[in-house]
């Protein structure tokens, strides 16, 4: 068992789950009450990591990102910040990755609850921010956990995108996933088969939450 | 008071004004999709018409000339939604609160709930109430807001008989309690009748008359309105001026057909095409001939037992025309009606109600005709 791979996954989980998900209750409340036109090209274009390979993101990711880019000799000049075969890129990437995951179930949460309730709230003099934090976040509190669990399985499994971007630095970028394809690669099935246990374990944890969550809905009780 | 004057052609056509008086209750009554409901979304800020000026007590809320638009929050309206629209996480007692302004919000909302006999439901969710209680929330939520316009959206479509019956016996009571513009917006006629102090009649977006219940449906202004309040015994003719003052002539039925002696108001011109109503309660129907004018023979030539009344045609013989008419089943059973036989119906001049004739009304395809009656 690598627990400096599992220390990584799991901090790389967490953190991706939480500061995705300030930015993703915009961006999806946004997307579940707007008549914008441009709305279809924004919800394809955030749908669009759930389509392309991960090996193909990775790809665009290390070139645009890498030192020889013009963005990562930027960002490495004005912020010290580099984004390839480091920790930080990996974060970057997850983001990227797990935008579906994160976003959709916090779409429909939020585009169920009813307009005629958002209005009451209006009428009942409630400002757009309480009429947020007081009805509409509680009533899509479910999505927002489901969003938030995805996302945190997602990102415990994801391989290539990590490899790609990430590499293989024992305690910076080498996680679960990493870890695993590394030790079946040393004949040591021992080893890939404790850590796949944990991360099926994991998974079924995060995705048992979703659905718990789903059923106590206070949406579906009317 | 509130006033409303409001104008769009779209996405909804609109072309509205009316009044409401502190204390009145004013029912604004027209079929699905004319507007009604638009309208209510109108005055609460929820959409803003493209002209216009609404105000409430000298306070302005929409004005589009001077570009004011003010939003929801800043228009103090209590707004009592079709299907509610109650906070399902919430109880009922928070749902009240969260409306009130008052530094004693959880007090003022549990007095609120009180008075509207929901005492002992007040930690219940939505979805632990009756579709009355929660009608009841949603209308203390809406006085919460200590408004200074109550607006009711249907509120007793989702609610079943019984339960209605008591609710508008509660909103009459209200109503006598509270000195707020009230406008209830509603498909039923029975319920405005019942309910309101006035009727605003709305027909694709424009208000066609206004008045009180009894006004409204005896004398509808026009055609449209006639059909719309649901009056059967609405038919053609041609008025002319009688020879005594303040009485005229109403040719009933083409070729002559026959004449009624109807008042004259001196607002329609001689040999004007003019549709007539007549409320049933102004209908006299004899088996002998009467003393009196306007005696008309007719032949019974439907009766359609529906309980404890019948609807009775009769087809008028010296016109082609039907005059459609409630008769108890008793009658029809004593024997004072039998199908096939000749009556003498007689029509009250003073009931007689002439309008100028619609020109130009078309039905489109599949409308509803009526309002619910």
């Amino acid at each position: 068992m690598d627990w400096d791979a599992a220390r990584v996954s799991l901090l790389l989980s967490g953190l991706t789950a939480l500061t995705l998900l300030p930015a993703s209750l915009w961006v999806s409340r946004w997307l579940a009450t707007s008549t914008s036109r441009s709305r279809p090209l924004i919800e394809a274009a955030l749908l669009l990591p759930l389509l392309l390979p991960p090996t193909v993101i990775g790809f665009y990711l290390l070139t645009s990102l890498g030192g020889a880019s013009t963005v990562g000799t930027w960002l490495a000049q004005h912020l010290g910040l580099h984004l390839v075969f480091t920790f930080e890129g990996l974060l970057f990437a997850s983001w990227l990755i797990n935008l579906p995951f994160m976003i959709q179930p916090l779409q429909r949460a939020f585009a169920a609850v009813p307009r005629s309730v958002r209005e009451a709230a209006w009428v009942s003099g409630l400002s757009d921010w309480r009429t947020f934090w007081r009805i509409e976040l509680p009533l899509a509190w479910p999505g927002v956990l489901a969003g938030a669990a995805l996302t945190f399985a997602h990102t415990l499994g994801e391989f290539g995108v990590v490899l790609m971007v990430g590499g293989n630095i024992a305690g910076q970028t080498r996680t679960l996933s990493i870890a695993i394809y590394d030790r079946v690669q040393a004949f040591d099935n021992t080893a890939a088969q404790q850590m796949s246990l944990v991360l099926v374990g994991l998974s079924l944890a995060a995705l048992a939450i979703v659905f718990a969550l789903g059923r106590r809905n206070p949406l579906q009780e009317r | 008071m509130l006033s409303v004057e409001v104008f769009q052609t779209m996405p909804v056509p609109l072309a509205a004004r009316f009044d409401c008086r502190p204390g009145e209750l004013v029912a604004l009554v027209g079929p699905s999709g004319s507007g009604k409901s638009t309208l209510l979304r109108c005055i609460a800020g929820l959409m803003h018409p493209s002209r216009g000026r609404i105000s409430c007590n000298d306070r302005i809320w929409f004005d589009s000339e001077s570009k004011l638009r003010l939003a929801p929050q800043q228009r103090r309206v209590g707004l009592v939604f079709q299907h509610y629209a109650l906070f399902p996480h919430l109880s009922a007692l928070s749902n009240v609160a969260l409306a009130s302004a008052r530094p004693d919000a959880d007090t003022h909302a549990a007095d609120l709930l009180g008075r509207l006999g929901l005492v002992g439901l007040a930690e219940r969710r939505p979805s632990e109430l009756s579709g009355g209680q929660q009608q009841r929330v949603a209308l203390a939520r809406a006085l919460a807001r200590e408004p200074d316009v109550l607006l009711l959206d249907e509120p007793f479509s989702a609610v079943d008989q019984p339960a209605r019956h008591e609710l508008y016996r509660e909103l009459a009571e209200l109503h006598r309690a509270v000195a707020l513009p009230i406008v209830l917006v509603t498909h039923d006629l029975h319920e405005a009748r019942r309910l309101a102090d006035r009727m605003v009649i709305i027909d694709g977006g424009t208000t066609l008359q206004q008045g009180t219940p009894a006004q409204v449906l005896s004398q509808p202004r026009n055609a449209r309105v006639a059909e719309l309040v649901g009056i059967q015994n609405h038919f053609e003719g041609v008025f002319l001026h009688g020879s005594e003052a303040g009485w005229g002539r109403l040719q009933w039925g083409a070729d002559g057909g026959t004449e009624l002696h109807v008042r004259d108001k001196g607002r329609i011109e001689e040999g004007a095409a003019v549709s007539w109503v007549v409320p049933a309660e102004h209908i006299g129907v004899h088996r002998h001939a009467p003393r009196g004018p306007n005696v008309q023979r007719a032949r019974l030539s439907e009766a359609l037992p529906l309980g404890d009344i019948a609807l009775c045609r009769f087809d008028m013989l010296n016109v082609r025309a039907a005059v459609q008419l409630h008769q108890t089943t008793a009658q029809l059973q004593r024997g004072e009606l039998v199908v096939g036989e000749e009556v003498f119906l007689q029509f009250d001049p003073s009931g007689v109600h002439i309008m100028p004739r619609h020109v130009g009304l078309r039905w489109r395809k599949g409308e509803k005709r009526t309002l619910s009656l």
